[in-house]
């Protein structure tokens, strides 16, 4: 108990604002969106993601957890994204979920702290324009950062009816900040640049209740609801607004063919295009509902072993909430592989995942990431 | 186990080998751009009206840096002149003191600047009674100037040392007499086929000023000790001019041999005060005419910050200051860029919005440059202030 009351402490003081891979599809909105998966989950394309006990996304998942676990993941993207602008490569490395997981002793339940990316709004951008001053064409560099996302920190407990049925109740503290420097800078030196930097900082809310329910040997189902409140907007301390935060109704199943091959899927719907209103409102393009459909299997090399070295892979198919030309869909499509490897008697080990993703924009604008995850769990 | 190391070592060194972040992403706005950048505007601000003043006297009569000789400059005619001490007439060897027998001298100058485009010039050497200080006006000095009191002249092609060389019976032009002390006095007037001018280190300038170098021998059985000299620097130097009037209060006034500056008082926009980021801030002087000066010697004109504004006196802003080349003849308006000292009225305990300007080498100089001040009809004082203003870009 001592032990699991540390983990949860680490948690805390852990959840500050953390981000996960940066996208020139990130600017708008609120930003990239984030998957609240484990690196397990990540590696099956999120088809495991609302049985997954180590993913935050359904907190029914943790019903049958038995012992107190905790993860870390780190995740590395390259990516070549295209604009009518040019292209660009970049790389960068993110923290974006740490999870702490463990039985409440004596009782049926299980209770949960984590901390994930809710959307990510890291980004750096470039432009040039000429501005005629004092008479003269004089050309102009801008840049435009922007540091940080919301991340999602949840308080979860699952109520383990049997091995057949988990019902989980989640509780959701969304914050965090974009900390926006903006600089010009002038061809003609006789003109200093400018800098303007501000934070743009979030609050909010939500609850999510989730299920996973256990039909014969072979099929398990799984269901999420989640509704999250508006989420305050503030520059700088001064109120900007409110956006409506989406509901999110998620589903999915898991099948099992014998002994050592599972395969899971689900959807998930998004009702984002609430907050289209509130964003237009704030300056944005708007908001689009959206729908993600995953599909992922898992191959035991050894079903009493279930994490020695299993092969898993996955596709996703999704479409993003925040258009960079309103009327434009973006899609983004997924494939990963991953394994895992534990230790001393499963008290440690680490989970990997290797996914490409490719986005599609319209109007010129599209995007390839490759992503490497790794993660670390341990057992107390 | 090999396996599992394999698949770890990989994944640190992706990790390790890409942590450091390269985001910049080219962009077309305004798909990408949440929000505009920094706004940029221009405004032009006119020095208050009748807050601005010349004020003459920055300058100790002996301050000056240079010494002007001219010859019938637009900027003023000036002539210079330079007294030497009592000399010995013996130099002291191995402890004794051995009578010099001269055989030559020099008398050294050191050229700042001159009208490279004027071919011919020469300085005049004349002697003159060592009588003089800082009260000798130019029509008694100029007086002097006559072919009798002539010791020589020299031949000024370029800067650096101009040397007078005396021998024989020349070497009695410098020959010093009780009725004057035992000091010699020296007067200098150029000649040249057009009217120009050069300047000369006055003893304020580093550790050139006019020196007399005496060639002699004395009777010592060394022989490698018997040729001896005696170097004598000058212990006074000076110049007079006659320029052209002081301009009236339609005009501002820089340089002379007094030292005069001018004081501009301005206004900041409150829109600026608030929240603008000075890019570039211009002051703008519109010269009353061409530029009086000595061509290919242009003068600097100084602009400083002021501590607190209380007038003439007014203290400066420490390493707050612009500078920007004033040119003779030139009638086009002219221009310093004084961002660095702009920026500092939009701070918090702001110094006064007041500029002080002047010119370098002041005193020194043939440059008399005369701008319009804010009581002319037009051309009045102005900065030029390019700003930025907070966009709060980021929309989403």
């Amino acid at each position: 108990m001592r032990s699991r009351l540390g983990s949860i402490l680490l948690v805390a003081v852990a959840a500050g604002p953390l981000a996960a891979q940066s996208s020139q599809f990130g600017v708008r909105g609120l930003g990239l969106p984030m998957r609240p998966l484990s690196v397990r989950s990540i590696g099956t394309g999120g088809g495991f993601g609302l049985f997954d006990s180590e993913s935050t996304f359904n907190p029914a998942s943790i019903g049958l957890v038995s012992f107190t676990r905790a993860s870390f993941q780190t995740l590395q993207s390259w990516r070549r994204s295209v604009s009518p602008a040019g292209v660009a490569t970049a790389q960068d490395n993110r923290y974006p979920g740490i999870f702490v997981a463990g039985p409440v002793g004596g009782t049926p339940l299980a209770i949960s702290l984590s901390s994930s990316g809710y959307t990510d709004r890291n980004f750096s951008i470039a432009s040039r324009d000429t501005l005629v001053l004092r008479g003269v064409p004089v050309e102009t560099t801008d840049t435009l950062r922007s540091l940080g996302g919301v991340s999602d920190v949840r308080a979860g407990i699952a109520w383990r009816g049997s091995t057949n049925l988990q019902v989980g109740l989640g509780i959701h503290l969304l914050t965090g900040s974009n900390r926006i420097s903006s600089t010009r800078r002038f061809s003609d030196t006789s003109y200093a640049g400018a800098a303007e930097q501000f934070t743009v900082s979030y609050l909010g809310m939500g609850v999510s209740a989730g299920v996973v329910a256990r039909l014969g040997r072979a099929v398990s189902l799984a269901g999420l609801v989640r509704a999250d409140d508006k989420l305050h907007v503030e520059r700088d301390s001064s109120r900007v607004g409110t956006t409506k935060l989406p509901v999110t109704l998620a589903g999915g199943v898991r099948v099992q063919f014998g002994d050592q091959l599972l395969v899971a899927g689900g959807a998930t719907y998004r009702t984002w295009s609430s907050a289209d209103e509130d964003i237009v409102n704030q300056g944005g393009i708007g908001s689009v509902s959206t729908t993600e459909v995953n599909v992922g299997l898992e191959y035991l090399r050894d079903p009493r072993r279930p994490n020695n070295l299993p092969l898993r892979l996955g596709f996703y198919r999704a479409r993003l909430p925040f258009p960079v030309i309103r009327g434009q869909n973006i899609s983004e499509t997924g494939i990963s592989i991953g394994t895992s490897k534990r230790f001393v008697a499963d008290r440690a080990g680490f989970d990997i995942a290797l996914g490409e993703v490719w986005r599609k924009g319209g109007a010129g604008f599209s995007e390839r990431a490759t992503l490497l995850t790794f993660g670390i769990s341990v057992r107390p | 186990m090999n396996r599992v190391s394999l698949l770890a070592m990989i994944a640190a060194a992706g990790i390790l080998a890409a942590c450091q972040e390269e985001l910049t992403t080219p962009v077309d706005c305004p798909e990408l751009c949440p929000g505009n950048s920094l706004i940029v505007l221009d405004t032009t601000i006119e020095a208050v009206f009748d807050r601005d003043s010349t004020f003459t006297g920055y300058l100790r009569a002996t301050d000056i840096p240079a010494l002007l000789v001219s010859n019938a400059l637009p900027a003023g005619d000036a002539r210079s002149w330079a007294t030497f001490p009592r000399r010995s007439d013996s130099v002291t060897v191995d402890g004794l003191a051995h009578a010099l027998t001269l055989d030559s001298a020099a008398i050294t100058f050191h050229v700042l600047a001159l009208d490279k485009t004027v071919t011919g010039t020469q300085l005049v050497v004349h002697r003159i009674a060592p009588l003089v200080d800082t009260n000798t006006t130019f029509a008694e000095i100029d007086a002097q100037l006559t072919p009798g009191s002539e010791i020589g002249s020299i031949a000024v092609s370029d800067t650096g040392n101009a040397r007078l060389v005396l021998t024989g019976d020349a070497l009695q032009n410098i020959a010093v007499t009780e009725a004057d002390s035992f000091r010699l006095g020296i007067g200098l007037r150029l000649n040249a086929p057009s009217p120009t001018g050069i300047r000369l280190a006055s003893l304020n300038f580093d550790s050139r000023p006019p020196t007399m170098t005496l060639y002699g021998k004395i009777v010592i059985a060394d022989t490698s000790k018997v040729r001896q000299t005696l170097t004598a620097v000058a212990d006074s130097a000076n110049y007079v001019i006659t320029a052209p009037a002081p301009p009236g209060q339609e005009h501002l006034f820089l340089g002379g041999k007094q030292g005069s500056r001018a004081i501009l008082r301005f206004i900041p926009p409150a829109a600026l005060k608030d929240s603008a980021i000075i890019l570039r801030a211009t002051l703008e002087l519109t010269p009353a005419g061409p530029q009086l000066g000595l061509a290919g010697d242009p003068a600097s004109l100084e602009v400083r910050g002021v501590l607190a504004d209380v007038g003439a006196k007014s203290p400066y802003l420490s390493g707050v200051n612009a500078s920007a080349q004033l040119l003779a003849g030139v009638s086009a308006v002219q221009s310093v860029d004084i961002r660095n000292i702009v920026a500092t009225w939009f701070v918090a305990g702001a110094p006064p919005s007041t500029l002080m300007i002047g010119i370098t080498p002041e005193g020194g100089s043939f440059a008399r440059p005369e701008f319009f001040s804010t009581r002319s009809p037009s051309g009045r004082p102005r900065i030029r202030i390019t700003y930025a203003l907070p966009s709060q870009p980021g929309h989403p």
